[in-house]
């Protein structure tokens, strides 16, 4: 008699944790699907601002150069929501990060419009903002410390 | 058909007004009003596709974008 209410109560529990792992997983899929088609939403915003130029060099490296419209240097935005924007000399090489995002939760293809409209058409008041950082180029090694006595 | 276009955890959120339609214009205007009062940064984009921050409510405008305000990260 025990042993038969032992068996059923285990297989009522095995069919319970079986269903829940498959919820979970049904869960985790829906919430996976619902990422990828926010993200899909912001890069298909951004490409619609690019201008024809940017968007060319978006869908070869997943970034695109902007001018800021106070210095006219070049900036490099790279698929990213965070540390994502570097400044760059005429070469093309990093100079320095400048760490600035919009406020709240947005995917990757909004901030990245939202730092190309704001360095092209309020550079000064964006770098005010901003958070600068060293950019480490590989093979470029970590930038030399700077000097008192030569900075002076 | 103009829209306004206000960025947000969806990705973004579309608001379609027809210009001509005085009702939908004013909702629009007022829109605009409300998002900028709480900190959002309006651009339109002209055919070239430059970018220009704009103050006003401009009902000519086909398509305007609302960003939230720039923090250092």
């Amino acid at each position: 008699m025990l042993t038969q209410w032992l068996n059923s109560a285990t297989r009522y529990l095995w069919r319970s944790v079986t269903e829940g792992a498959r919820n979970v997983l049904t869960l985790r899929e829906r919430r996976r699907a619902m990422m990828e088609a926010r993200e899909t939403r912001g890069i298909t915003l951004l490409r619609e601002w690019l201008s024809p130029m940017q968007r060319a060099q978006f869908d070869a490296s997943k970034s695109f150069d902007v001018v800021g419209c106070d210095s006219e240097k070049r900036y490099r935005i790279l698929y990213g929501k965070v540390t994502n924007v570097h400044e760059i000399d005429d070469d093309g090489q990093p100079v320095t990060g400048w760490c600035f995002v919009p406020s709240g939760y947005l995917v990757a293809g909004d901030v990245m419009l939202v730092q190309k409209i704001a360095l092209e058409t309020n550079e000064r008041a964006t770098l005010a903002v901003a958070n600068p950082y060293k950019v480490l180029v590989p093979g470029r090694g970590p930038p030399a410390p700077q000097d008192a006595r030569t900075s002076a | 058909m103009a829209v306004q276009i206000v960025m947000d955890q969806t990705g973004d959120t579309r608001h379609w007004f027809n210009p001509d339609d005085t009702e939908a214009r004013s909702k629009a205007g007022k829109r605009f009003k409300s998002l900028t009062t709480i900190g959002y940064t309006a651009a339109v984009r002209d055919a070239a596709g430059k970018a220009t921050v704009t103050r006003a409510f401009d009902p000519t405008a086909e398509e305007t974008l609302f960003f939230p305000r720039l923090v250092g990260g």
